[in-house]
């Protein structure tokens, strides 16, 4: 998969040196042969190994430099004894090799002292550092020996080699916001919660959100799974999040905020969700003008009137919302609808735009006799805007109206379609049903095991491997559903199983409302015609995925509108980055991305977590914290935030069971 | 993946342990259960008290089956472990970690304050590290002065107990790491404030990094005597040494590692009583002027001993016998004896700091107890309690662990405390009468004369919804309230029946214990001897009396404290002079020393017949408490008898505020020289306004009879109209000031211009 000369990388071993090049060996991992654009690489050195493409690489300066990159980027570390001072000596004595001033003796002392390390360091980046440089002193030893012995300076000592490191954990890595999540979860360890927060805010503004109702799919890549059980790094965050609010402390920023630059650049931002919030968080901070332009009343978009009230109080969402509206360069209006008139507008007007509105076009389930105008047809997106605008901001009229001992039946098998269910269960329908086509697992793996149980829980019937043939009407509103049955059916030729309708099995189910919660699409109606901006096949609009701008230059797009419907913490991870290519863009004019930004892509292709790695230096067998949440009576007819978090007790232990898996990683360029 | 319920914590488990069986509990770390069972396992950054830190990496060890070395101050033992702790491959990387923190430490052990006392030193021989292995570029890394204590970097092994201290324990949040590798430091991000606290941080270091700057340089620690005793300032009682040389005490250490104490207790040590000799004419008066007294009145800095012989004195000359703290003290707890059916309140400090809900009621908590306020903290930082602060002013030092500020109206705690009870009782089972009483509450009167939104109330509530473990600490503004009976009687409630771990503080010095041993009269008559108060004929401790008497480091005898323990202290320096033992042995009492008295303390009110000397002074391995011992608690009858709230008697205008500053408690603490505030007036912007006095000017007012002369200081984080007026500096007449702790401010401008009163 790469062409290398040499790699040790995740237990490998390839060695083309001498060999001709049509012998050559691949490495079998995604390695960063080119840096960026036409630039290639020498080498790529880490936390698993090195991996050397350029066959007159300088070895001992390599080990040398990563050393000191380690010296740089310990700047998160420096925490214990083997670190502290093992990493200076490794730089110390590497670079009195490399400097030609080198003994043998140096190479048995930094032996021994990367042993120490190895065995004894707090964090995973004192514990690898020494593993490339090893492999070097071994593999590359005649570099070594030859400045030891003819006490010379290695062959491009202080030559023009770049060396470009970043400092990352499985965890952060698979964040799409790239969290620092080893970093706030040491300040839950430390019990200093405002380092916590705002380890968090470097790149993820909404603590409390995320700290709450994100699908974590760090977790997934947590190497403590390996040993037991992954952290719960979700709910460690709200904690230093709720500290700042219920301390009433001033906003923990992760950097100084700026003063207003006042140079007439400024940047606009349609819809001020998740995505909109974010840019304009990172690019107020900086002192850049932004103005937001939001179609509803109340900010947070879809997760102000999407995410219900039980999952995500609004009195929290409403501290994330606070802590971007209150930079001074920040600006938002409310109420104002942008259509394509508007767009060209404000595209003339501002530097660059940013598109963050999101996906609120609710898809129809694709039945017979299905007609949105219908009574009692309602769209997941209308009927949730409904029940927040009420229980949120008492705008509009309770849902219950509607919903009170009525039947409901929502299509659906996603977070948007749990929440249509249970806020229906706590508006009162006698009865609620979801149809889902595929099976529990799935719906589990969709949303997370604590929703569907809770959903459960309250007294939603869930009706697997199902979906509606046929609408029923007497003309004013939908009176019943034809519901086919499926079951899976094995691929006699190995390929995935096949859903097959199971004939006869069809059931019919008398129901008031039908809500669809299949998928949400984007309302492209605001983009001009004339502009012909390109669009995804499933019609968001398209960027590469790495600095988000669209086929018209200045304008950007993050978040669902850019992805389809994601999580808030996609949407938040692609504006960030948004947010940094717009702050140069305004200025230059042209689209970059920072050596921190490129190496994120890098490592990201090359998967940092290694869930075959096995895991040594803790003590396995220790469980998960789990915290407490309302029972189903006390949560079912109100809105009460169902999950109460953690207990300082629980949180400290969970932290405990962190392993600060920091690896850091570096390009040769 | 599985999902618990629980984390097992408290799940009976056996490991093995170098070939011994340990029986303990899940939840427990491998290092807790080796020490359970006298197993040494190195460590260089362990420190019992706070959480595990994990820096230093020594207590490494190998548990069969799983790969690697594992950590054991933070690894919890899971059932069944089999673990070694010492062989060939743990001690080699102990030893280079040993190595590895010598590299470059300075060889200046000859001048440095910690030799003798060094981890470092310590384990630097234990590993057998006798020359620098390793080597690094060192770096120029200056001394810095703080204050109370001084930061040597190049001594620091960055172990991070300060940290932890200042973090967890006394919550002052000023030291912070500076992170960066071979370059992280220890950073001291409050420097302005000075911290005394910051001395239990210096008490933790394991190397001479961080120490008392008025220590440094000064003796070496194998020079000094340590002599264990209890701290007599603010009623805490907390362990001590004194460190003595030659008749003079070079500072004050403590078991740091299991027990704390505040910047008074560790710098407040310099007020013996020294030179007196033994004058025969004085001493005659004394006894003289005893036969004659109509009243004797002291202060509560008295040990339970000398506070016994007042009261045989009283009993057999007949005087009335007055301590304002105390009695006003002694009165909230007789009424709460008749709720609660016992004689002392239920909380102790283990509890306070394991709650996850705590409210603070009637007392300026960071002033009047430092360990309570430490014990707070700890419960802020391990269970993250939601903290309600209840008191008419506004604390900025403790809003980092406060979750939830109730003002009331000064005067207005009894309309506080019912409604209170009314919010916490609300789904508790009590019987009807009480009921009755709570349903009949005029919430929306009270709420509005106490000036507390009844949403107020339902925030907290809901705060401490699904919690458990919830104390509540009550304090010296209740108990010279013209209502305090009545208002004991509510915060009683809420431990019968709310299942409240309640502490009410007692006020400074040893006025617990004077309570508990002493028969109090309301107010003195006639002719009058006072022990370290003002009389016709004086007694004190502090010189200038009319005899001498020792001042509590120059005693033997037991103290109480707010754990409701009784503890010993010794003489630290020696006293020349007569004693009250003395006095009363001419006036008829037979007690060859002070001492012989504490075996006859009341077993009524919860002493124990134990003498002196068989009081045990130590911790163990584990870090429990064995210190004297602890009060017994007697049943008392109950009667419950909740009268109507009163009419609610609140101030208006400029209010001021009997409170000392943080480290101050009495003539005592006011008379060492190293602790060393101002004793000024400080009120708010809107203060100064309201009284049109300005910055720096100087008036005169009254309170009890006792006139006071103060500059006025406005203190910009500040708010309201009550300002603090402090009282340490106010020698023997502090004793005399016994009315609540508010009272409207009438003052004339010290030149004699009447220029403002509040009665206007």
């Amino acid at each position: 998969m790469s062409r290398v000369v040499f790699s040790t990388w995740r237990g490998e071993f390839v060695d083309n040196r001498g060999k001709p090049s049509d012998e050559w060996e691949e490495s079998g991992f995604k390695l960063p042969e080119t840096y960026d654009g036409d630039t290639k690489s020498k080498a790529f050195i880490g936390w698993d190994g090195v991996a050397i493409f350029n066959e007159d690489i300088d070895a001992v300066e390599l080990a040398s430099k990563y050393a000191a990159q380690y010296q740089e980027y310990s700047e998160a570390c420096g925490r214990c004894a083997p670190g502290r001072w093992g990493g200076r000596i490794l730089y110390d004595l590497l670079d009195k090799i490399a400097r030609g001033e080198g003994t043998h003796d140096d190479v048995a002392h930094l032996k021994e002292v990367s042993e120490t390390m190895m065995v004894t360091s707090k964090c995973e980046i004192g514990k690898t550092v020494p593993k490339p440089i090893l492999d070097l002193m071994e593999h590359y030893k005649e570099q070594f020996d030859t400045c030891i012995e003819a006490q010379q300076p290695s062959k491009h000592y202080d030559g023009d080699t770049s060396y470009i490191a970043k400092v990352t954990a499985p965890c952060t890595d698979m964040c799409p916001a790239h969290v620092d999540i080893p970093a706030y979860i040491e300040g839950v360890r430390d019990m200093i919660f405002t380092d916590s927060l705002a380890a968090t805010r470097q790149t993820m503004p909404l603590a409390h959100t995320c700290g709450r109702v994100c699908p974590h799919p760090c977790e997934d890549a947590c190497r403590r799974m390996n040993l037991d059980e992954p952290i719960s790094i979700m709910e460690l965050k709200r904690i230093g999040a709720d500290y700042e609010t219920d301390h009433a402390l001033p906003w923990q920023h992760p950097f100084e905020v700026q003063p207003p630059r006042n140079d007439g650049k400024k940047v606009a931002i349609i819809g001020a969700g998740p995505a909109g919030l974010t840019a304009a968080y990172y690019l107020g901070i900086q002192g850049i003008h932004v103005d937001i332009f939001e179609e509803l009343p109340v900010n947070g978009g879809e997760v102000a009137v999407g995410v219900p009230e039980y999952r995500m109080p609004v009195e929290k969402y409403n501290k994330d919302i606070q802590l971007v509206l209150d930079l001074p360069t920040v600006h938002i209006h409310n109420n104002h609808r942008v259509d394509a008139e508007r767009l060209k507008e404000i595209d003339a007007e501002y530097d660059a735009t940013l598109l963050a509105f999101g996906t609120r076009l609710s898809k129809k389930v694709r039945a017979t006799n299905e007609n949105p105008n219908m009574k009692g047809y309602w769209g997941a997106i209308a009927m949730l805007d409904k029940v927040n605008l009420w229980t949120k901001y008492g705008i509009g009229s309770p849902a219950s109206n509607e919903l009170k001992d009525k039947v409901v039946v929502c299509v659906g098998g996603g977070f948007t379609s749990m929440d249509v269910v249970r806020c229906s269960i706590r508006e009162g329908a006698k009865k609620v049903i979801m149809l889902y086509r595929r099976d529990e697992k799935t719906i589990i793996r969709n949303t997370t095991y604590e929703e569907y149980h809770e959903a459960v829980e309250e007294g939603v019937e869930f009706i697997f491997h199902s979906a509606i043939e046929e609408i029923f009407d007497d003309g004013e509103k939908i009176t019943k559903l034809k519901v086919n049955r499926f079951e899976l059916v094995p691929d006699p030729n190995g390929g995935r199983p096949q859903l097959q309708k199971i004939e006869g099995a069809d059931f019919e189910i008398e129901c008031d409302y039908l809500i669809p919660a299949v998928s949400q699409a984007a309302d492209l109606q605001l983009l001009p015609e004339e502009w012909n901006i390109e669009l995804t096949s499933w019609n968001t609009i398209l960027t590469n995925g790495r600095d988000f701008m669209s086929s018209r230059p200045g304008l950007f797009a993050a978040g669902d509108c850019e992805y389809g419907p994601m999580t808030i913490v996609n949407a938040v991870g692609q504006a960030r980055r948004a947010a940094s290519v717009i702050s140069r863009f305004i200025y230059d004019g042209k689209v970059s991305l920072t050596d921190e930004e490129i190496m994120e892509d890098h490592l990201n292709k090359l998967k940092v977590y290694d869930k075959s790695e096995k895991i040594t230096g803790w003590m396995p067998g220790l469980p998960r914290a789990v915290s407490e949440k309302l029972s189903v009576d006390e949560r079912k007819d109100n809105n009460k935030e169902v999950n109460l978090g953690f207990t300082g007790e629980e949180a400290i232990a969970e932290a405990e069971r962190c392993m600060r898996c920091y690896y850091i990683s570096m390009v040769a360029v | 993946m599985g999902v618990h319920n629980s984390i097992n914590t408290g799940k009976p488990i056996t490991v093995t342990i170098d070939g011994k069986e340990c029986k303990s509990t899940f939840g427990k770390t491998i290092l807790e259960i080796a020490r359970e069972n006298d197993i040494y396992i190195p460590t260089m950054c362990y420190l019992t008290k706070v959480q595990p830190i994990g820096s230093c990496r020594m207590c490494v060890v190998n548990v069969e089956g799983v790969d690697g070395m594992i950590l054991s101050c933070q690894e919890k033992a899971v059932d069944g472990a089999v673990i070694t702790t010492n062989n060939n491959a743990l001690f080699k990387e102990r030893q280079n970690i040993m190595r590895l923190y010598d590299v470059n430490h300075p060889l200046e052990c000859g001048v440095c304050d910690k030799s003798g006392e060094c981890d470092l030193q310590n384990k630097t021989m234990e590993f057998n590290v006798d020359s620098q292995h390793f080597t690094a570029r060192d770096q120029h890394r200056p001394v810095e002065n703080w204050g109370y204590v001084s930061y040597d970097p190049a001594l620091c092994i960055m172990c991070e107990k300060c940290v932890r201290v200042s973090t967890e324990i006394t919550g002052d949040e000023a030291l912070k790491v500076k992170f960066g590798g071979y370059g992280s430091t220890i950073i001291n991000v409050k420097k302005e404030r000075n911290y005394a606290s910051l001395g239990e941080a210096a008490a933790v270091c394991p190397v001479g990094a961080l120490v008392q700057t008025h220590f440094k340089y000064t003796a070496n620690a194998w020079e000094l005597e340590k002599i264990p005793s209890a701290c007599p300032h603010c009623g805490g009682g907390c362990q001590m040494y004194y460190e003595v040389k030659q008749e003079k005490i070079y500072r004050v250490t403590n078991e740091f590692e299991f027990t704390n104490l505040c910047g008074a207790g560790r710098f407040g040590y310099d007020y013996a009583n020294e030179g007196v000799t033994k004058d025969v004419q004085a001493f005659e008066a004394a006894v003289e002027a005893f036969k004659k007294a109509d009243s004797v009145i002291f202060a509560p800095q008295i040990s339970n001993e000398e506070a016994l012989i007042l009261q045989k004195l009283k009993e057999k000359l007949g005087f009335k016998l007055v301590c304002h703290e105390a009695h006003a003290y002694q009165k909230f707890m007789e009424a709460y004896a008749k709720v609660s059916g016992k004689h002392l309140y239920g909380g102790n400090l283990k509890d306070l700091s394991e709650s996850q809900g705590i409210i603070i009621l009637g007392t300026r908590i960071n002033n009047d107890s430092p360990t309570l306020k430490y014990h707070i903290n700890m419960a802020s930082k391990w269970q993250q309690a939601r903290v309600a602060y209840m008191h008419p002013i506004e604390d900025s030092e403790i809003q980092h662990i406060v979750t939830q500020f109730i003002k009331y109206e000064a005067g207005s705690e009894e309309g506080a405390v019912a409604l209170l009870a009314h919010t916490l009782l609300s789904d508790t089972e009590v019987p009807d009468s009480i009921r009755q009483v709570l349903d009949d509450l005029d919430i929306g009167n009270l709420s509005a004369e106490s000036n507390i939104g009844e949403e107020e109330f339902e925030a907290l509530r809901r705060s401490l919804l699904k919690r458990h473990g919830f104390s509540l600490v009550v304090g010296e503004d209740l108990y010279a309230h013209p209502r305090a009976e009545q208002i004991a009687t509510w915060v009683a409630l809420l431990e019968r029946y709310a299942g409240f771990n309640v502490i009410c503080v007692p006020p400074a010095g040893n006025a617990m214990g004077v309570s508990l041993v002493c028969d109090l009269d309301d107010t003195v008559e006639g002719k009058t001897v006072g022990y370290n108060a003002k009389g016709d004929f004086t007694l004190s401790a502090l010189g200038g009396g009319d005899l001498d008497m020792p001042a509590l480091n120059q005693q033997e005898g037991t103290l109480t404290t707010v754990d409701k323990r009784v503890v010993p202290m010794h003489v630290a320096l020696p006293y020349g002079g007569y004693v009250l033992n003395d006095i009363a042995n001419a006036l008829g009492l037979r007690a060859a020393y002070t001492i012989d008295y504490t075996v006859q303390l009341p077993e009524n009110t919860g002493f124990k017949a134990i003498v002196f000397d068989d009081l045990p002074e130590y911790f163990d391995t584990v870090g429990n408490e064995h210190r004297g011992y602890l009060l017994e608690e007697k049943k008392r009858d109950t009667q419950l008898n909740i009268e109507e709230v009163g009419e609610l008697d609140t101030f208006d205008g400029a209010v001021i505020y009997r409170c000392n500053p943080e480290n101050q408690f009495s003539p005592f603490t006011a008379k060492s020289p190293l602790l060393s505030e101002e004793a000024v007036l400080t009120g708010s912007q809107q203060f100064a306004a309201v009284t049109k006095l300005k910055e720096g000017e100087k008036i005169r007012f009254e309170v009890d009879g006792v006139t006071f002369t103060r500059v006025f200081r406005i203190d910009t984080a500040m708010k309201g109209t009550i300002a603090l007026n402090p009282t340490f500096d106010m020698g023997l007449s502090a004793s005399l000031l016994s009315s609540y702790r508010f009272s409207r401010l009438s003052f004339e401008k010290s030149n004699n211009d009447k220029i403002g009163n509040n009665d206007e």
